[in-house]
């Protein structure tokens, strides 16, 4: 009866391990490794630039690459912007040797006033003026400031909206900085809660540079484009701006009343009913 | 049954616009509209000669304030209501409302800010050698909203006024004065 007991409970044991195992084998692992796969997919590379900053000098992303940079979105006009640069300065000064850069990008604003802000507040790092297009491939910034942190591999990490303490910033710095040169930061994690605004969506340079601004024509010949850019002519925009479909988006390209019915239209266009 | 001020506006055939027209900005625009901006005329007409009170009334979203004409720090922007006077329509006089003092996390000082209902007065004159016929004035409202922590860009959007002269012994009705008693002219 003892010698029952015991073999039931070696059976059970093996039971248990070999199930142990091959969750552990079948379940749990893939479910890791689809999770490290989507987390590195979920941080874009950030759209490059080439802007030339307040001193004249050429200020390229690319130049970048194997150190952290802090892409700040900014105007002199915007109190949660101002309140964060002595911040920046701070941060520059600190970890400008462990390969800190930061890059402040003014918006809607006059280079003269960015120029005395600068010298008033004796700014430590390259600042350069922001066009349409730099926005759009940033996923469109809605406010101010909207700060982007990008590892030494050339991926954004987090996207902060609005004014932010600076001592989330040096965390998510520290982080970065440890991460080997070109090396994914794997464990980097955005401090606080993510809200909507900060969800890291970037622009298609297919859409942006379309001559349909928001649309992707990348699938229609010269041509049909000719055609298609007829077809908007002749629909009334909806946004109340009384001008046609194809001129509203070439007027205001970040109005998304019209950009909807523009892409339906080329959806109708290229899959005509039969 | 009795007809708002609004109402008797339009059916008067004098201004009322409505703005969310975007700014060339480079930013990104919200698809929520933060401030809204009607008009409201003080009568149905004008005769030639007299002065005519219009207003602006603008709806600030709640949690976004705009900043006061007279702001308390040089690099705000002020809010502003520009309008092109014309040869028969001059402006005499374009009236700000006192913002209120409030600290923001952003600032260590109080600024003062619009929020809620801003209603912006300008007084018109009429030039006495006008016939009657409808005027229009071409006019912008300039304002720069912000949060507590996030500023959205400047906006200048259209804000025109149309003014109906009349005859020199035509009547004119009084109208909108629920909103322009509210507008310190004087």
């Amino acid at each position: 009866m003892k010698q029952a007991k015991v073999l039931i409970g070696a059976v059970l044991a093996i039971v248990v391990v070999a199930g142990l195992y091959f969750i552990n084998r079948y379940w749990i692992v893939p479910a890791t490794v689809v999770h490290t796969a989507k987390a590195a997919g979920n941080r874009p590379l950030a759209p490059d630039f080439s802007l030339i900053d307040l001193n004249g000098r050429k200020l390229d992303l690319a130049d970048y690459k194997g150190k952290v940079v802090l892409l700040d979105f900014w105007a002199t006009w915007c109190g949660p912007c101002r309140i964060e640069i002595p911040g920046f300065i701070k941060l520059q000064e600190r970890y400008r040797d462990q390969g800190l850069v930061i890059l402040g990008v003014y918006i809607d604003d006059n280079a003269e006033s960015v120029r005395d802000f600068y010298r008033e507040f004796k700014m430590n790092y390259a600042v350069a003026a922001g066009d349409q297009r730099l926005v759009e491939l940033y996923g469109g910034i809605l406010g101010l400031p909207t700060t982007f942190l990008i590892g030494r591999d050339g991926r954004i990490y987090s996207k902060h909206a609005g004014a932010t303490d600076v001592s989330v910033f040096e965390d998510e710095i520290k982080e970065l900085l440890a991460a080997q040169p070109t090396a994914e930061a794997a464990a980097f994690k955005q401090a606080g809660e993510v809200r909507a605004a900060e969800q890291i969506e970037l622009g298609d340079p297919a859409e942006i540079d379309s001559e349909v601004p928001g649309v992707n024509l990348s699938k229609l010949k010269p041509d049909q484009v000719a055609l298609f850019k007829k077809v908007l002519e002749g629909q009334q925009c909806n946004c109340g701006c009384k001008l046609n479909l194809l001129k509203c988006r070439i007027s205001d390209r970040a109005c998304g009343v019209s950009r909807r019915p523009a892409r339906e239209q080329l959806e109708k266009f290229i899959k005509p009913t039969v | 049954m009795q007809r708002s001020a609004f109402q008797t506006m339009q059916q008067i055939g004098l201004a009322l616009f409505g703005a969310f027209v975007l700014a060339g900005g480079a930013l990104a625009q919200s698809s929520i509209p933060v401030v809204e901006v009607k008009t409201a005329i003080g009568a149905d007409g004008v005769r030639p000669g007299n002065s005519l009170k219009v207003a602006a009334v603008a709806s600030i979203a709640r949690a976004y304030h705009i900043n006061d004409h007279r702001p308390t720090l040089d690099y705000l922007i002020p809010t502003e209501w520009k309008i092109e006077p014309s040869k028969q329509v001059s402006v005499e006089k374009v009236v700000y409302p006192k913002g209120q003092l409030k600290k923001f996390a952003f600032s260590d000082k109080q600024l003062s800010v619009y929020e809620g209902t801003l209603m912006v007065g300008v007084l018109l004159k009429v030039d006495r050698k006008t016939p009657p016929g409808t005027y229009a004035l071409k006019g912008q409202f300039i304002y720069q909203a912000c949060n507590d922590h996030a500023c959205l860009p400047p906006k200048t959007v259209p804000v025109n006024l149309v003014v109906k002269v009349v005859g020199r012994g035509a009547a004119v009705k009084r109208a909108n004065a629920d909103v322009l008693n509210n507008v310190q002219f004087d």
